[in-house]
């Protein structure tokens, strides 16, 4: 028999649009902390965005980061803090666009810190706009007939380049669509949480969430939009095991 | 006194005996070697050193540390500087302290390696977007570099604001003997975060920015009544009174004894604050002296830049249209024998006031 | 107060010369200062450094009119004879620099010294800077020959380099008495 999920301590409340994917994902790094005892025990640095909602949705010590600097603030926590569980929460143009350098240098470094990274394809924050991971021909505020890979790039896939190119201790793309999908992303959130527990440096785990309000649909479709165009470009599971 | 030691090795010693935690830095002429002396220094005494991926990276890593309450130090020059702003000003909005040592080289953009004094405006004016100020401390020695560093962690932690150090490449790379305060004890400030979230956050949208502004202006109108510093010499009855701080100020304290013994009636004041501007020694030269025929400032960048300070204080502390000269002598150590030329044209009324 | 400027190649130790000359200043009980030339100049071509020493503060550690140049080679002779003090000594490395360039000012102390044959001579043939210190000590009538090794041997033993002690005082002995 089913039986209802207790909601979080840490959990404060979400502010997000109906059918986003980011209060899912809060709720599911709530229950991870909790579950690895880490409640009175984290400290996170927010990248600036629709992550900025982190300070209402969670109950727990963190830094407002400047714009794409969330992974050299949270290094600087983790330098500052070694027995404190250090982790990152940003969009996709605070990670990829403003802050690829910050994201991949920390990777780089194999810093002892989780990041977690919010896809949905745009700029949510400031309505919508194309990011380095918005689809070809998708259109966006700044690209209205569609983005023009010719001229902008293609999706970029930062997870599969840390995990490829790095030496990473675990890196995960998860998304928020069905509760099948949904439980597999807490097993990597919790994943990438225990490298960090476990001393065993870097992880990351991007997380693909729809954006309803900017795609401009309503969160049934949005999540069929995303299950059958974006997924297959995506692809879900963890693309760097622990201990591999 | 101590042996010959090179101002970057001194200040960056003091500030590990100020007590700090982590220095995360990039590397950039002239102020390199502060952070190539800490990189194994740090390591020694059981701290931490970080050689960041970019100066941008490095204050942001400064502004993780800092959050939780720990001595945070990052050092640069010319651009490097200019790249810190963005977490300058994040920094002073959280009112998280820090440190931030600026060996300041000529120029605009990529410049030169030369001492100068090139970034007066943007030191004292904040620099980064918004309303704040830094305190900036302006040494003229290796041993006041190494007194001011060693202070500057406090000032930052009292008034929970970033404290610049601001010196040039002649104080960073000459060596004198100075004198090595002792260690001060590590602790981290209580309000420093440490995962237990003990102070709630209010709404995130519910913010009173009246409120914050005006806590804010207080707490710059307490820095400006407690921490004005500076030096004077024989200003009483001056009839010329210098203003020069740094390398030029160094210059100036030794040239106006010199030339007060050939009966030159002249005087020095020598801000070791640029921000808080040494506002009250102004205040009290109006009340003694009343023979004073102008200030004049001796600064190493183009044109001038303190000399605007010394002109809004002056009109500010009643000297109405007194003339303010200036003297700039673009980089490096100004020479003796230049400045009183120019001094005497000054006097000889060629060379016109400022202001 | 006194000046001096050192100047020469990168590499014949000019710096260090300066940064020896300072130390052996605080030992007598002077106060000094030493400020290396910064800017383009910092890689290749010449280096040099100005040191000041003397009783009390010292304001103005910059170039002015030194009392003494070291001029190591001929580059150097050129650029800094002009600024040397009228009365004041250009001490030349002689093996360097070609007797003819000697007449460069009238109004100065010109001394030529064979410093890498000395060094050489010394048993200690990278000291060609040490044995202008030597010299230097004795034209500048600061510093004795004892009072000279002893603060040269007192800053290596700080740096923990001090078993060269023996060749770097045979090279300044052999400065000292060149002049």
């Amino acid at each position: 028999m089913a039986t209802e999920r207790k909601i979080p301590d840490l959990f404060n409340y979400a502010m997000f649009c109906g059918g986003c994917g980011h209060g899912v994902l809060v709720r599911l790094i709530c229950e991870c902390l909790e579950e690895l005892g880490q409640q009175k025990n984290t400290i996170a640095a927010i990248g600036v965005g629709c992550s900025c909602h982190l300070k209402s949705a969670i109950n727990c010590d963190l830094v407002q980061s400047p714009h794409g600097r969330a992974a050299a603030v949270a290094t600087g926590i983790r330098r500052a803090e070694p027995d404190k569980f250090v982790f990152t929460y940003q969009g996709d143009g605070d990670a990829y666009n403003i802050g690829l350098s910050e994201t991949l240098n920390a990777a780089y470094r194999n810093e002892n810190l989780c990041i977690f990274v919010v896809n949905n394809s745009n700029f949510g924050m400031t309505g919508g706009q194309m990011s380095w991971t918005t689809m070809p021909g998708q259109k966006t505020a700044t690209s209205p007939r569609g983005r023009d890979t010719s001229k902008t790039g293609e999706p970029i896939k930062i997870p599969e380049m840390i995990a490829y190119s790095f030496k990473p201790a675990y890196v995960a793309r998860g998304a928020v669509i069905t509760p099948a999908e949904i439980n597999k992303l807490k097993g990597y959130i919790k994943n990438a949480m225990e490298a960090q527990l476990n001393h065993e440096g870097f992880s990351m785990v991007e997380i693909m969430s729809t954006c309803p309000t900017n795609w401009g649909m309503n969160p049934m479709i949005a999540e069929k939009h995303m299950i059958e165009e974006v997924i297959p470009y995506y692809a879900l599971g963890e693309l760097k095991k622990r201990g591999e | 006194m101590g042996d010959m030691t090179k101002g970057n090795i001194a200040i960056a010693e003091a500030a590990v005996r100020a007590g700090v935690e982590v220095f995360a830095g990039y590397p950039i002429t002239p102020s390199t070697e502060v952070m190539e002396y800490l990189s194994t220094r740090m390591d020694d005494v059981g701290r931490t050193f970080i050689q960041a991926e970019s100066e941008l990276a490095a204050i942001n890593m400064i502004m993780g540390v800092s959050a939780c309450g720990r001595r945070a130090l990052t050092v640069s020059s010319g651009p490097g500087i200019s790249l810190k702003q963005e977490g300058i000003s994040y920094m002073n909005q959280w009112e998280f302290p820090a440190v931030i040592l600026n060996v300041v080289r000529w120029g605009n953009g990529l410049g030169s390696l030369h001492g100068s004094q090139t970034d007066y405006l943007r030191e004292t004016r904040g620099g980064g977007n918004g309303d704040y100020r830094n305190i900036v401390l302006c040494p003229s020695t290796i041993q006041e570099s190494v007194d001011l560093m060693y202070q500057a962690f406090d000032l930052a932690e009292e008034y929970r604001n970033i404290v610049v150090v601001m010196t040039d490449s002649g104080i960073g790379q000459m060596m004198e003997p100075c004198e090595m305060p002792e260690f001060k004890e590590i602790k981290k400030c209580d309000w420093g975060l440490d995962g237990t979230y003990k102070k709630k956050r209010g709404d995130f949208l519910d913010r009173n920015i009246i409120q914050e502004s005006n806590d804010y202006v207080a707490k710059l109108q307490k820095m400006r009544e407690n921490e004005q510093r500076w030096e004077e010499i024989e200003t009483k009855d001056a009839e010329y009174v210098f203003v020069a701080f740094g390398t030029c100020g160094r210059v100036m304290s030794g040239l106006v004894q010199e030339l007060r013994k050939k009966g030159e009636k002249i005087g020095l004041i020598r801000p070791i604050t640029a921000w808080p501007f040494p506002e009250k020694a102004f205040t009290q030269l109006k009340k003694e002296n009343k023979n004073i025929k102008g200030f004049i400032t001796v600064e190493t960048n183009g044109e001038g830049q303190m000399v605007e300070d010394v002109a809004i204080y002056a009109k500010k502390c009643g000297f109405g249209n007194l003339p303010i000269y200036c003297l700039p002598y673009v980089c490096g150590v100004p020479k003796d024998k230049q400045i009183m030329n120019d001094f005497n044209e000054i006097k000889l009324g060629n060379k016109k006031e400022v202001f | 107060m006194k000046e001096l400027v050192f100047a020469g190649f990168g590499g014949q130790g000019v710096l260090t010369a300066g940064l020896i000359i300072s130390q052996i200043a605080l030992y007598k009980g002077y106060n000094a200062t030493w400020m290396p030339a910064y800017g383009a100049a910092m890689r290749g071509g010449t280096a040099n450094c100005t040191v000041k020493y003397g009783e009390g503060m010292i304001y103005n550690p910059g170039q002015q009119e030194p009392d003494l140049l070291l001029a190591m080679n001929t580059p150097s002779l050129k650029k800094f004879a002009e600024i040397v003090k009228p009365g004041g000594t250009i001490l030349v490395n002689a093996d360097m620099v070609e007797a003819s360039e000697l007449s460069i000012r009238e109004d100065v102390n010109i001394v030529p010294v064979h410093c890498n044959i000395l060094a050489d001579k010394a048993n200690n043939p990278k000291g060609a800077n040490i044995v202008m210190i030597g010299a230097i000590s004795k034209l500048m009538g600061d510093f004795d020959h004892e009072t000279g090794v002893a603060g040269m041997n007192d800053m290596f033993r700080k740096k923990g380099k001090n078993k060269f002690e023996a060749q770097n005082a045979a090279a300044f002995e052999a400065g000292y008495y060149a002049v």
